[in-house]
């Protein structure tokens, strides 16, 4: 076995990994804010996606679709908020998260009936060819565009830190999902957070359906997305971010490594349910995730 | 008036025990059996039966089996058609492999098959809980179709992965016409709609409604976790994969390990939602109301089209389905979590208080 | 005194007859049951008491004293007792006592009536198999804990307590917030596994026992925060407590005619009893979720009850009732107690309540023990009262 190859898939695998990591950073900070698992985070990918491309098809501004496709998102996750979540609000989150599914399904409707369900490519002008400099000098082939999505996907997640960890809002939003109640104590207005939590999800949706968009194209099997961030998250555990973005890490790189080297001995394809296995086995061991905490049941 | 238990008394627990302790609802069950097993057969046409009634029976055996493990063991599952699938291929197998065999005795034993993959994926279940175990199922929905898809032996070393269900054949008589597929398949979902109904009211039925409903006492009252739930995942995943050996034999014909993927899985899940999480009942509402609901939208387009003289899009109706399904869901969980079930029930307590409002 | 004193071996009951006698001295009583105590030991076994208290009359200074010797005689060889007092007066009195110091008058008119009630009381007693039927010839100690500890993490729960609980007894744990008392039911209902210590029951180790295995051994719990199943009925809720009594299986329940319904018939009339026992009649079929909070209290210690247990382990079962949710609940617990022979281990907040009806109480604070004895020992011990006036 060559080691550039094996830097290959390695890289291609992290640089996959930090795409999921973003998809799942989606579902992190609704869980954190609302205590909801929210499974349509992979229809809000693809809705954004549609919106964007059909009104970029449309004739306008690239960057004017952006804002206008973002405004839509902050809207239908104030709709979401409003229709679904609050009258479901001291439900079970298993309830919650049927709930959810059944959103799944309204949105991926919703964003066919809009804009029809033929596929579109999206062009973002970072061609999908490998870096020429590392071609030349090491042998290694690393797709640009996976670098430059790696990198957008990088710069956000760190960004969104940053926000949360220093200013009012993120503050606040720390002390909703600490404790929804005591938050109310103190005066934080938690409909308000809710709603800001919604809009930034859809922000991370927008970003994940442009990467992933202009990777395989805009079409239904983009919900799917979310279906790639679930094992990230049962290893990350559901309320931590930087769970989230070292899971993804972990899921993509193991998931192209298995593919490469094992899967030819059990008839490929294993990258479907490879990461589930992978993600379950993992939590067999360590039930609160990787850096979730052990809770102690109280009777 | 007509609806009353006044005058109906209990004088032993055993009558008290009964499944319907009304006799109104004796009668309306007997009543029911009658046209479904005489009047259908006789007056349904080759469309409502092989394309309406008996997909609807056997999805209806399917939702019950989820029922089973959701609704009344408190386990979710987003794998159900991975179980039928098992069900479907290993019934093929079996009656492949095995001519000599009795055909509902491979369908017994797909669904064993079945069962036995639904206790492996259900060990998760042991330690954990909710979304994580939900997202633990989507494991089994994975795999078990990419072991169909690649694993040469299920499908007999078809080129393209798919298999023809052979003929059943039961005592010397070919179950071929829409009438007959219908019948058999009828009479397999009667018998185990009534095992389960026997189950779930009696030992079986508490343990797993204990689980469901508060795992600390149920320990503390001695029920092994660990036994009730993996019986929980062995009978739903069995009621799955006969359903599924059905679902390949009654209905479908010819079968790709794709006919089982997760569509099927979520659609069967709106099925126990809509029809009543934890009610066997339910699960047969549920299951009518999913499989009508399409047909319904389009017996209402087609009006719509003429009355506005114009042409709908061809894909509107199934995006719009999709908007239907998922707002229903939304719509049940918000107001109804018991489902139609519950309606039902609610509207037979008013009928009891009839004409009288309380 | 002798004479004053038969054995009935065909109702298993002895029977004391007061006819025209007068106590009037505390040597009297001592010298009453003194005789009661040499015969009873001698049979080997328990016996039900029936206590003809006709003409009789006991001085109000040697009530007390005819009361403990009473407890303790009833405790060591009793499963029960009946009264008959031909008088009004007489039974107006004794129901009066009885409401005092908490125990269940079970006072007839006439020999025959109370008789009559005696055979009721031994039928529930062998329907319901309790463990008091085992009693004689086997050690006081029922139950016992040593030098337990139990660590979360960091955080000490509880250090080095032990204590040791008697058959038939009361026993509670009593002690301020926070003191470790919830945690030290959890260890003993094999909830929580102790980081160091041993407990024994029946002289045996079951330290190690997971929770489902110390339930199959005959201990059985309620919780403090309601542990019900809120999706079922009264009925099914209690139901389940006969669990590891329910013969068969799911194939077997699935071909319900025949044995599965036999056996649920059986089952629901134990359970039957139970309700008629802990007076839920009405709320039978009623969806626990729907009762109000004392009434669930109860359902969840008929529950507890339908397992049959020989431990019984309350955790709190008066928090937040009302004084008379309180009475009645104080009333079932004394019953069972006194009928079925049941040890029961009790958490109460109510001091009161606690020292009424205990035998022995444990006193813990920031998870150690500080005292234990009688509730007179106790309740004088300098030691508690500090931590009980320190904890206001």
């Amino acid at each position: 076995m060559n080691w550039q190859f094996f830097v290959e898939v390695l890289v291609s695998g992290l640089l996959a990994g930090i795409m999921y990591s973003l998809v799942a950073l989606g579902f992190v900070l609704i869980y954190k804010a609302s205590g909801v698992f929210n499974f349509a985070q992979g229809a809000m990918v693809f809705f954004a996606a549609l919106t964007f491309v059909s009104l970029v098809e449309r004739g306008m501004n690239f960057w004017i679709a952006v804002v206008v496709t973002l405004a839509v998102m902050v809207v239908v996750g104030i709709a979401i908020e409003r229709l679904v979540l609050r009258p479901l609000v001291n439900q079970p989150q298993i309830t919650l998260f049927m709930a959810t599914i059944g959103l799944t399904f309204v949105l991926e409707g919703l964003a066919q009936l809009l804009w029809g369900s033929q596929p579109h490519g999206l062009e973002l002008g970072i061609p999908d060819v490998p870096i020429q400099w590392l071609a030349d000098n090491a042998n290694i082939n690393i797709s640009q565009f996976d670098v430059f999505a790696g990198l957008i996907a990088g710069a956000l997640v760190a960004g969104l830190a940053v926000f949360f960890q220093t200013t009012r809002i993120g503050r606040a939003l720390r002390a909703v999902a600490d404790d929804h109640q005591a938050a109310l104590a103190v005066g934080i207005p938690l409909r308000q957070i809710w709603a800001i939590v919604w809009a930034v999800a859809g922000f991370v949706a927008l970003v994940a359906g442009l990467m992933w968009g202009a990777r395989n194209g805009v079409q239904f099997a983009l919900t799917f997305i979310a279906l790639k961030a679930l094992p990230v998250l049962i290893l990350g555990g559901f309320e931590s971010v930087a769970g989230a973005i070292v899971g993804g890490l972990i899921i993509g790189a193991s998931e192209k490594l298995a593919e490469v080297y094992l899967g030819p001995y059990v008839g490929g394809g294993i990258e479907s349910w490879f990461p589930y296995v992978l993600a379950l086995a993992f939590l067999l061991i360590r039930p609160e995730g990787l850096f979730g905490e052990r809770r102690i049941e109280r009777v | 008036m007509l609806y009353r238990e006044a005058g109906q008394f209990k004088t032993t627990y055993a009558a008290d025990q009964q499944v319907f302790p009304i006799r109104q609802d004796r009668i309306a069950v007997a009543a029911l059996l009658v046209v479904a097993f005489v009047g259908v057969p006789l007056f349904a046409n080759q469309y409502w039966l092989s394309a309406i009634l008996t997909p609807f029976l056997i999805l209806a055996l399917a939702t019950l089996g989820l029922n089973i493990l959701t609704g009344y063991a408190g386990q979710l599952s987003l794998g159900t058609a991975a179980f039928m699938a098992v069900g479907a291929f290993m019934a093929y197998n079996f009656a492949l492999r095995l001519p000599w065999m009795p055909i509902l005795v491979s369908f017994m034993l797909a669904g064993l098959c079945a069962a036995a993959v639904g206790i492996v994926f259900g060990l998760p279940s042991l330690r954990i809980k909710g979304f994580y175990l939900a997202v633990a199922t989507l494991a089994c929905q994975f795999f078990v179709l990419w072991a169909l898809q690649r694993v040469g032996w299920f499908t007999n070393d078809s080129a393209s992965g798919v298999i023809t269900a052979q003929k059943m054949v039961i005592l010397g008589y070919t179950f071929e016409s829409p009438a007959d597929k219908y019948m058999l398949t009828l009479c397999v979902v009667a018998v185990l709609a009534v095992l389960a109904k026997n189950m779930l009211r009696s030992e079986t039925g508490r343990k797993f409604m204990a689980v469901r409903d508060m795992d600390i006492a149920a320990e503390v009252i001695g029920i092994r976790m660990m036994q009730t739930k993996l019986l929980a995942f062995g009978i739903s995943s069995f009621y799955c994969g006969v359903a599924g050996a059905l679902y390949a034999y009654a209905y479908l014909g010819t079968v790709e390990p794709e006919a089982f993927n997760l569509d099927l899985s979520f659609r069967i899940l709106f099925m126990v939602i809509i029809g009543g999480v934890g009610s066997i009942l339910g699960s047969f509402m549920g299951a009518a109301f999913i499989v009508l609901l399409p047909i319904f939208l389009n017996t209402v387009a087609g009006p719509i089209e003429h009355l506005l003289g114009i042409t709908l899009p061809s894909g509107l109706m199934s995006n719009l389905e999709l908007i239907v399904f998922g707002a229903l869901i939304i719509f049940f969980l918000i107001v109804e979590p018991h489902g139609l079930a519950r309606l039902w029930q609610i509207g037979k307590e008013k009928l009891r208080l009839w004409p009288f409002p309380h | 005194m002798r004479d004053r004193i038969t054995l009935h071996d065909s109702i298993g009951a002895m029977e004391a007859d007061f006819t025209g006698m007068t106590f009037t001295t505390e040597a009297e009583v001592e010298e009453f049951y003194d005789e009661v105590d040499r015969r009873m030991e001698a049979t080997g076994k328990r016996w039900y008491f029936l206590v003809i208290y006709t003409d009789c009359v006991i001085v109000p200074e040697v009530w007390d004293r005819f009361a403990a010797r009473g407890k303790i005689t009833n405790i060591k060889y009793g499963l029960g007792t009946v009264r008959v007092g031909t008088s009004a007066g007489t039974r107006e009195a004794i129901r009066q006592r009885a409401q005092r110091e908490m125990f269940r008058a079970n006072i007839y008119d006439t020999r025959d009536q109370a008789i009559l009630a005696l055979g009721e009381m031994r039928k529930r007693r062998e329907t319901l198999g309790g463990a008091a039927a085992a009693g004689s010839g086997e050690t006081q100690t029922i139950l016992s804990v040593e030098e337990i500890h139990l660590n979360f993490g960091g955080v000490k729960a509880i250090t080095n307590v032990g204590f040791a609980v008697n058959r038939g007894e009361i026993s509670s744990i009593i002690g301020p917030n926070g003191a470790g008392k919830s945690s030290m039911l959890n260890v003993i209902s094999g909830f929580y596994r102790p980081s160091r210590g041993r407990i024994y029951y029946e002289g045996k180790d079951r330290t190690h026992l997971a929770a489902h295995d110390v339930a199959r051994l005959g201990f059985a719990r309620t919780f403090q925060n309601i542990a019900l199943f809120k999706g079922m009925t009264t009925l099914d809720n209690i139901m389940t407590g006969r669990s590891l009594k329910i013969k068969g299986n799911f194939l077997t329940d699935a071909l319900y005619w025949g044995f599965a319904q036999k056996e649920e018939t059986a089952q629901r009339e134990r359970v039957e009893r139970i309700i008629d026992f802990l007076e839920i009649q009405a709320v039978r079929k009623t969806p626990v979720g729907r009762l109000p909070y004392g009434l669930q209290k109860r359902v969840e210690l008929a529950r507890a009850l339908a397992m049959e247990p020989k431990v019984l382990l309350l955790d709190e079962p008066m928090a937040g009732m009302n004084v008379e949710e309180k009475e009645d609940m104080v009333r079932f617990i004394l019953d069972v107690n006194d009928q079925w022979g049941t040890t029961i281990i009790l958490i109460e907040h109510d001091m009161g309540v606690v020292m009424d009806i205990s035998d022995f109480v444990v006193v813990m604070d920031h998870g150690g023990k500080i005292a234990e004895g009688t509730p007179g020992e106790v309740k004088s011990d300098p030691v508690v009262i500090r931590a009980y006036l320190g904890a206001h």
